[in-house]
């Protein structure tokens, strides 16, 4: 295991750490162009063959300096990077950390634990890290590399990783009663019990909790035969990134009808897109359960309407359901996608819910995007992206920026004025 | 009708007599004259057929053809092959609390075949005689009603079998029932020396009637009884009560062998099918349904001595499309003929029921409609 990585069986343990890791900022503040430098070094370390890790991709990316000064500099403010004063009419502006943040991560999202860490590492806080037991092994071998480029240690010194089992409500209790902030990741039970702890009343909590995401695509955009590969590519990508299983994982495709424009076509090419993304990456494992679920996702379907179509091989591997409605099925996951020709876009997008997070959109028209967008924020969706880049982890995340709310805005007026 | 025929035909032969092969083909062509036959009755069905990736008149494998997963009785109302007027019963699963019940249709015809079935497969396994039946239930549960319960349907089913019929629980009138015991006594001084038959759930044989007497001490001795039980291990598994255990705890209380002590399988979708222990501990297929265990990630069927999914087959329902069924419960493939005990043909043994998916991570927003009280996102 992982020097970064502890297998934790005591509150003792954790107080101790977080007592550390509370030192550590205490005696140095770290600024987030020093943070920036080893992220760089940390994502070109990860570019080695070996690393097969769902995610990973997105994770490089995400530790660019490229990628993240635009986000630390509309967070935080032009002198952000330095860990400057802001000038704020006459008063100054400067970003404090909270102190130690406690993170409890998604079990399905292999890079998550990295990801809500490397949010809050930006603000210059120590965090106590809870990898689910299902991602230690992966957590460890990214963590290593941080490690390695990290000589110096002015990150690693500010993590601590606990690795305990789920049910360890002892040690729950004992990292929120020692954290100064919380990241809370994941489905409805487990961010409803995190958030029941026994924070500190000073604590911020920030919760992003299970959503479902969508696709829509218009006529002009699904009815065009030269382009209709390569939007379905890019559906197939959305889909297969972390089994389907993400909160911004499409489940149900809205196609609006046109003119001359024929849905079984478009599903014939998804079809063959879904086959090209199998090929490239096959599942390896599949619980039975969900077998049984994809299995009966298809039956009910073909069942419910003889108006109803499918295509799916013989194994489990992939599924398109086709017909018509406006509502979004019951999501079924394991690369179930649902494609529903639909009269009017807007229509539907207006009667998306708050539990719609993402919308992938292809749109021809511009100004027509404007007005689904408009929709679509009205009705609670958070994230309307390009179709193929549903996973792309930016700011803000679930209507929520991922660096501020762990930082203190910290006001100073001059007493010579 | 000709399927009827080849049906009977299935029906008359011994059960575990047919070698392979003979097995497969006379099965598979029975199939594909149903699922035909079925295509034709529900226009639904035919559309889920119609889009199965390969067309099954082209099959030449059994596992080719198109299954359904069961879960699909549970919707409403239940799939049916026959009109409503033909429907003299519908047999419902036992689901416990919160849960929707699986429901399937009978008419005339497959019911008498569901009799018949059983009675092959239990005929083979305890003789063909007639001989007092103890039923370890209470008489509420065995009334002929049109909607019948799981319970009952493995009570009555087993009934061409009895002489005389007892109840040995009492009802209380308010959904509890408790053991009876001066009746039993009574039963157990009367049939102390004959061929007793007896057939309980798991757990009803387990809470009603052995931990009641092994508390007083008492015993029955009846050494030439058939103890029958089925309905699954989930609750006595929640109480650590192990098939050993059990087996041990049912011999003491009736003083027969631990032979004399059958589980089997069964599930009302599966009608006339039942699945029960040889003598080697294995589950046997007869000659009118066939077993396939699927590989969980590709959904081929596994070599013996592999886990996988489930697949029930029959030949014996032509009120509702019963035939191929996938269920939701494990097994491990032993062999595909050559058992010790003498019967031809697949032998598996039941692995339990496939855990349920982990209620996983941040797309996971069914956690709030289920209401599931697990704990935590993650494994």
């Amino acid at each position: 295991m992982s020097d970064l990585i502890h297998a934790v069986d005591s509150p003792q343990e954790i107080a101790c750490a977080a007592r550390r890791l509370r030192e550590t900022g205490q005696r140095e503040l770290i600024p987030p162009q020093a943070v920036l430098e080893v992220f760089e070094q940390w994502s070109a370390a990860l570019q080695a063959r070996e690393f097969e890790i769902p995610g990973l991709a997105f994770l490089r990316l995400w530790l660019r300096r490229g990628n993240l000064e635009p986000i630390l500099l509309r967070e935080l403010g032009p002198n952000a990077l330095s860990g400057g004063w802001l000038e704020d009419g006459r008063a100054k502006l400067r970003a404090f950390p909270l102190g130690v943040v406690g993170h409890w991560p998604a079990g399905n999202i292999e890079i998550q634990p990295i990801l809500s860490m490397t949010c809050a590492l930006l603000g210059g806080n120590g965090c106590l890290v809870r990898v689910p037991s299902g991602l230690v092994e992966i957590t460890r071998r990214v963590m290593d590399k941080l490690q390695e480029v990290d000589r110096s240690g002015s990150l690693t010194e500010r993590i601590f990783m606990a690795s305990f089992d789920h049910s360890r409500m002892d040690l729950h209790e004992a990292m929120a009663q020692a954290v100064d902030g919380a990241m809370i990741w994941g489905g409805a039970e487990a961010v409803s019990q995190v958030r029941g702890l026994a924070f500190p009343h000073w604590a911020r909590v920030v919760v992003f909790g299970p959503r479902l995401s969508a696709a829509a695509m218009d006529a002009e955009s699904w009815g065009d035969r030269a382009e209709r590969s390569s939007w379905c590519r890019r559906i197939a990508r959305d889909v297969w990134q972390f089994d389907q299983q993400a909160c911004s994982s499409p489940q149900t495709l809205f196609l609006e009808r046109g003119a001359g424009c024929d849905p079984d076509e478009f599903v014939e090419d998804l079809k063959q897109a879904f086959q090209e993304e199998n090929r490239h990456h096959p599942r390896l494992q599949i619980e039975p359960a969900l077998t049984s679920a994809i299995c009966l996702a298809r039956a009910t379907w073909l069942l419910d309407s003889v108006e109803n179509g499918a295509l799916f091989p013989a194994s489990p591997d992939w599924t398109v359901l086709s017909g018509e409605g406006e509502e979004m099925p019951n999501p079924t996951q394991g690369r179930t996608l649902s494609v529903l020709v639909v009269d009017d876009l807007l229509k539907v997008i207006s009667r998306f819910d708050g539990t719609l997070q993402t919308l992938g959109l292809g749109v021809k028209d511009a100004h027509r995007e404007e007005m689904l967008a408009q929709a679509a924020g009205r009705s609670g969706v958070d994230r309307i992206v390009k179709l193929g880049r549903m996973h792309v982890f930016s700011s803000p995340w679930d209507g929520t920026e991922l660096i501020r709310p762990m930082v203190r805005l910290v006001r100073h007026v001059q007493s010579q004025d | 009708m000709e399927i009827e025929q080849r049906i009977e035909g299935l029906l008359t032969v011994p059960p575990y007599s047919l070698a392979p092969q003979q097995h497969q083909d006379a099965v598979l062509a029975l199939l594909k004259s149903e699922l035909e036959y079925a295509c034709e009755r529900n226009p639904r069905f035919r559309n889920y057929v119609n889009h199965w990736p390969m067309d099954f008149r082209a099959a030449e494998r059994i596992s080719d053809l198109p299954f359904l997963p069961v879960g699909v009785f549970k919707l409403n109302p239940p799939l049916a092959l026959v009109d409503a007027t033909e429907i003299k019963r519908t047999l419902a699963s036992s689901a416990t609390t919160g849960q929707v019940p699986s429901r399937v249709v009978l008419d005339a015809a497959t019911a008498r075949r569901m009799t018949k079935g059983v009675v092959a497969i239990i005929r083979d396994l305890i003789g063909p005689a007639r001989r007092p039946y103890l039923v370890i239930d209470t008489t509420e549960n065995m009334t002929a009603r049109t909607e019948l319960g799981a319970r009952a349907a493995a009570i009555q089913a087993l009934g061409s079998f009895a002489t005389e019929v007892t109840c040995c629980l009492r009802s209380d009138g308010r959904g509890e029932s408790s053991l009876d015991l001066q009746k039993l006594l009574d039963c157990a001084a009367k049939w102390k020396e004959a061929e007793l038959m007896v057939y309980g759930f798991t757990h009803v044989i387990w809470t009603q009637l052995v931990q009641p007497l092994q508390g007083k001490g008492t015993t029955l001795g009846i050494p030439n009884v058939h103890v029958l039980h089925s309905g699954g291990w989930k609750r006595l598994e929640q109480q650590a009560v192990t098939k050993d255990v059990f087996v041990r705890g049912v011999t003491s209380v009736f003083g027969c062998s631990p032979h004399r002590v059958i589980d089997y399988y069964g599930m009302v979708e599966n009608v006339g099918v039942v699945y029960p222990d040889c003598e080697q501990g294995n589950k046997h297929v007869p000659a009118f349904a066939e077993v396939i265990v699927r590989d969980p990630l590709t959904l081929k069927p596994v070599e013996s001595g592999q886990r996988g999914l489930v697949q029930v087959c029959s030949v014996l329902p032509t009120s509702f499309p019963g035939f191929l069924l996938l269920t939701e419960d494990l097994a491990e493939v032993i062999g595909e003929d050559g058992c010790a005990c003498g019967r031809r043909g697949t032998h598996f043994r039941f692995a339990g029921r496939a855990p349920k998916a982990e209620v996983r991570g941040c797309g996971n927003v069914e956690t709030t409609r289920r209401g599931d009280s697990r704990w935590g996102a993650e494994a």
